[in-house]
């Protein structure tokens, strides 16, 4: 039987960052994917990743996934595509379907990177054909280029409702509405500012009653629920759809783990039914590790560091790695993936409510109920200051381990510090040249220039633009508030692209000086 | 010895609930009102549930329903679904056609790039 | 719950199930203790669902006519769950005169004692059944076999006996029968002791070990044999099908999926991790049994392949009824692979030995102590 050093099944984030780190040490390695295109889930992310610039934050997603695929190629990985893993059988034996034949092979050493399904809930209609999972919608928009839908409801609010709720938007479609059960915002404060400043409507603390339509949907009812999570009659909604999205987490795909043998537990913080692993990732069998969401769910930068830690202990298990070099390898590893387990939404603070920042800071109610920062409160921030001039207002205000915007700036007029949770400040003394820079860095689209004194009586917004069509110089329309209404006319006063911007566009609209601290998104006048 | 072992134990009377009709098992087209009363009569693992009513045993081998069969049945037994073991996992992981499975490609057979 | 029974019952696989519902039905108290956590775990839940009589050995086939002739055409009304029994035949077929000869010996062996059983040539197989292929010469057909489902029969069994006081326990691992007085009475478990009148062995190989706590050694061993299941795919035909060679059995389900059974070869030595795992070459093997067999299903998708073990006799019969050695002990196990069929009449035989009662049929022939040495 044809065998490996290492078979990785599945070539996501983790999978192909573990086969990286395998076979520059030497082992022989083969990668197996379902799938007719590598990459996992990162070929669908077509947003900057948050992060630190070592761990690829402010790249996009599909980037990342090209940058790891060359990075395999040039360490001598075979990736083989549209390989159906069907069994990890007895000695390490994993059987494959490849075309119209079947495969076996056997590894001296296995990991695991198969990642996680969808998970789904039940109301009336909930198996109408239009109601799909958020991922779904994410797989046809950004890898097979078709609209999933025209006018969409969106369930959940964690960070994949809120990025897929702005994609379909970026599609064309018509959100109407994000709903979930929870009293809060479950992802990013700033992911959930992006949807709600295009005028998207949150509704917390509701959930769908039922789908409506005989033969597919038509529309959709929610209601407000209370404390049990019980609906509160009266309080029904009804929205005409023909798309019900859900996001509402994932579930690890870890079948091939259980039919082996390995040790399992049902762990509701790791996402469902997970291998018993050590912190390299090793199984309750020797020599079959894993890595990424099948061992627990979490994002995808999390999924890369885990993928590269298995890599190592695979290459220390068949000794191409001696004790030490394991111990320094996987340590530099492991602080990164600390450096990632910080903040607000670290696993550790998964559930509880937050209310003030690692600054002392009182965190903004209004967006975890609302999904924007009311003007009454954005003042409080650090990043928000107001200068004579042109000069960077960062409405960063959740502690999230993120720091490209302090590289960005070419005068270093922001800083993070050594804490990468830290919430940006802006040195008052540095002048701003309102090159933009940290306008397209930012992961969040949380940083606008402001310039409060642009013309007697009006500013300008600089805003990150991602929609096409782009709008022209000297087009008119509308400011738009965080919360997404109509405040003031604006016209656009210049609107610029740059490599160096990576697709986000910089859009300068002119508002009345009284709008320059509330106007965050353009929207053109209706013709 | 845990609690759902005891076959004999009181979960009380089956009582019908408004969205009973509704389906949880989209392969095999079992409603949720089926999975209750399969607890009622007995079937106190989602294995037994499985086997009794094919929850599970369709194209997608659980993959959407298995997470919402547990919960029903936790309910049902007021335990929490982390005490229910889930249904094993066996091959193939994917549906596979006969002659596909049948056909073992020959040692040697295949590209060594 | 209590631990105290007319009759505990070692087993909650089908044998045990059944059983206890028979006793059950008649007002006996009974505790049925399962080692796995579910109840039919074993070879109830694994097996292919035949129920046949055509093949068995003479010692066996009077139970087997029994259960086919008074037993599963109502069983379904008597549990209350659909088993889904088919009594719509059985083909063994052949395709080489060595096949001939073998299908000839089993014919010869049921008509002498009674049974329905004829040969047929190619012709007459695919007018029973038209989606056999042509290899197919020669078949013996006994129109009364046919198949129910072994999930849902084991577990109406088990429904059917706890709704009428029937008490089961699962997760509790026998660990040895006691003896009280010269008589087997005293069941103790991990972390329980458990009493009753009567004792009811039957747990598959396991209760090899279990009898020896008692000085009984059953001349058994096992083998983990495979089967799988197709998607639904239309009707095609009703009837239960196997083989000379032995190497694939199975029927379509009234689901529409089709489930066969099959070997490698290799089954007494196939190695297990613990969860009664698959081996990666025995499925593809079935596979091309089968398309050899009926060509049509080459399209059919696999969605699942499972295992399981068969507790085998050594002169390939059960061991069935009371020990002299060992009163208050009732054997019912090393079915060999032929314990789903006669599952009915097996529990309603037992129930009658655990009540003092006179058995419907005799069960001298199977009894334990029957083994001699050959010579």
């Amino acid at each position: 039987m044809k065998r490996y050093d290492l078979i990785i099944v599945g070539a996501g984030p983790s999978g192909l960052s573990a086969a990286v780190e395998a076979a520059k040490r030497g082992l022989k390695v083969v990668v197996f994917d379902e799938n007719e295109k590598p990459g996992g889930q990162l070929f669908k992310q077509i947003h900057k990743f948050f992060g630190s610039k070592e761990h690829k934050a402010k790249v996009r997603g599909f980037v990342i996934g090209q940058q790891l695929l060359q990075e395999a190629a040039d360490a001598g990985v075979k990736v083989v595509l549209n390989a159906t893993v069907i069994g990890m059988y007895l000695d390490k034996e994993i059987v494959v379907r490849i075309k119209d034949e079947v495969h076996h092979y056997k590894g001296d050493s296995i990991i695991i990177a198969t990642g996680a399904a969808e998970n789904m809930v039940t109301f009336e209609g909930w198996n109408l054909p239009g109601v799909i999972g958020a991922g779904a919608a994410q797989t046809m928009m950004n890898l097979h280029g078709v609209k999933p839908g025209n006018k969409i409801l969106m369930l959940g609010s964690g960070n994949v409702g809120l990025v897929v709720s702005f994609q379909l938007m970026q599609c064309g479609c018509d959100v109407v509405a994000l709903v979930d059960a929870a009293p809060r915002v479950g992802g990013y404060g700033v992911h959930a500012a992006k949807v709600a400043r295009t005028g998207v409507p949150f509704y917390l603390s509701h959930t769908i009653v039922k789908a409506e339509g005989e033969e597919y949907v038509t529309g959709v009812t929610i209601a407000e629920v209370d404390d049990h999570f019980q609906f509160i009659p009266g309080t029904e909604k009804h929205f005409d759809v023909d798309t019900i999205c859900l996001a509402v987490g994932l579930s690890p795909m870890s079948q091939l783990l259980k039919m082996a043998g390995c040790e399992m537990e049902d762990n509701p913080k790791r996402g469902g039914q997970v291998p018993i692993c050590d912190a390299y990732g090793e199984t309750s069998i020797k020599g079959i590790f894993v890595a990424g969401d099948v061992s627990g769910i979490e994002e995808a930068s999390s999924a890369m560091i885990e993928g590269r830690i298995a890599g190592i202990a695979a290459a220390h298990y068949l000794g191409y790695m001696d004790e030490e070099e394991l111990k320094t390898k996987v340590k530099e590893q492991e602080d990164a993936l600390d450096g990632l387990r910080q903040g607000m939404f670290a696993p550790k603070n998964r559930g509880k409510l937050i209310e003030k920042t690692e600054e002392g800071i009182d965190i903004s109610m209004n967006l975890l109920k609302k999904g924007y920062v009311a003007d009454d409160e954005i003042e409080r921030f650090p990043g928000v200051t107001h200068k004579v001039g042109v000069h960077p207002v960062m409405e960063c205000t959740q502690n999230i381990p993120c720091n490209p915007c302090q590289d960005a700036c070419p005068k270093h007029c922001i800083r993070i510090g050594e804490n990468i949770t830290s919430l940006p400040v802006v040195d008052p003394d540095v002048d701003c040249i309102g090159c933009g820079m940290c306008v397209a860095s930012c992961s969040g689209q949380a940083i606008f220039l402001v310039d409060e004194t642009y013309e007697p009586g009006f500013a300008t917004v600089t805003l990150p633009y991602e929609f096409l069509p782009l709008p022209e110089k000297g087009e008119k329309g509308y400011g738009m508030s965080r919360s997404g209404e109509k405040i003031c006319e604006a016209e656009v006063v210049s609107v610029r692209t740059s490599k160096a911007f990576d697709h986000t566009n910089l859009l300068t609209i002119k508002v009345p000086a009284d709008m320059a601290m509330k106007a965050r998104f353009y929207r053109k006048a209706e013709a | 010895m845990h609690e759902i072992n005891d076959r004999s134990r009181d979960i009380g009377p089956f009582v019908p609930g408004p969205d009973d009709d509704m389906i949880i098992c989209r392969c095999e087209e079992v409603t949720k009102g089926e999975i209750r009363k399969a607890v009622h009569d007995g079937m106190f693992t989602l294995t037994e549930i499985r086997r009794y009513l094919r929850t599970g045993m369709g194209l997608c081998q659980g993959q959407t329903c298995a997470k919402l069969v547990k919960g029903i049945v936790a309910r049902e037994l007021n335990v929490s679904p982390a005490e229910l073991e889930p249904a094993t996992s066996r091959a193939p992981m994917r549906p596979i056609e006969m002659r596909v499975f049948a056909a073992e490609a020959k040692e040697g057979e295949e590209d060594e790039e | 719950m209590k631990n105290n029974a007319e009759v505990v019952i070692i087993g909650g696989g089908i044998i045990g199930c059944a059983t206890a519902y028979y006793l059950a039905k008649e007002g006996v108290s009974v505790i049925v203790l399962e080692k796995s956590d579910y109840i039919g775990n074993g070879g109830s839940s694994r097996n292919g669902g035949g129920v046949r009589q055509s093949g068995r050995d003479p010692r066996e086939l009077p139970l087997a006519m029994y259960a086919v002739e008074h037993m599963w055409p109502t069983l379904s009304e008597e549990l209350g769950v659909d088993v889904e029994y088919h009594k719509e035949g059985n083909l063994r077929l052949g395709k080489t005169a060595k096949h001939k000869e073998i299908l000839q010996g089993l014919t010869d062996r049921a008509v002498a004692l009674g049974l329905d059983v004829r040969m047929i040539d190619g012709k007459e197989v695919r007018e029973i059944n038209p989606y056999l292929s042509d290899e197919i010469t020669v078949a013996s057909w006994c129109p009364t076999d046919g198949h129910a489902n072994p999930l849902v029969a084991t577990l109406g069994f088990y429904k059917r006996a706890r709704e009428l006081g029937a008490e089961f326990i699962t997760g509790e691992d026998v660990l040895e029968i006691q003896k009280i007085k010269g008589k087997a009475r005293r069941v103790v478990t991990a972390e329980n002791v458990y009493e009753g009148e009567t004792i009811v062995l039957a747990s598959g190989y396991e209760s090899r070990s279990i009898a020896a706590s008692v000085g009984i050694d059953i001349p058994m061993r096992k083998e983990l044999i495979e089967a799988l299941v197709t998607e639904a795919e239309p009707k095609m035909f009703p009837q239960m099908l196997g083989t000379a060679d032995a190497d694939f059995y199975g029927h379509q389900t009234n689901h529409g999926s089709f489930v066969f059974g099959g070997a490698s070869g290799f089954e007494a030595e196939n190695r297990d991790n613990g969860h009664m795992i698959t081996s990666s070459i025995t499925a593809p093997c079935i596979c091309r049994g089968i398309m050899k067999y009926i060509p049509k299903l080459a399209d059919a998708k696999i969605v699942r392949t499972w295992a399981g073990y068969e507790d085998l006799c050594a002169d390939g019969v059960p061991v069935l009824g009371p020990v002299k050695e060992v009163p208050g002990l009732l054997l019912a196990c090393a079915f060999t692979g032929h314990g789903f069929g006669i599952s009915p009449i097996v529990g309603k035989l037992l129930s009658e030995l655990a009540m003092g009662k006179e058995t419907t049929l005799d069960l001298h022939e199977l009894r334990y102590d029957r083994f001699q040495a050959v010579i």
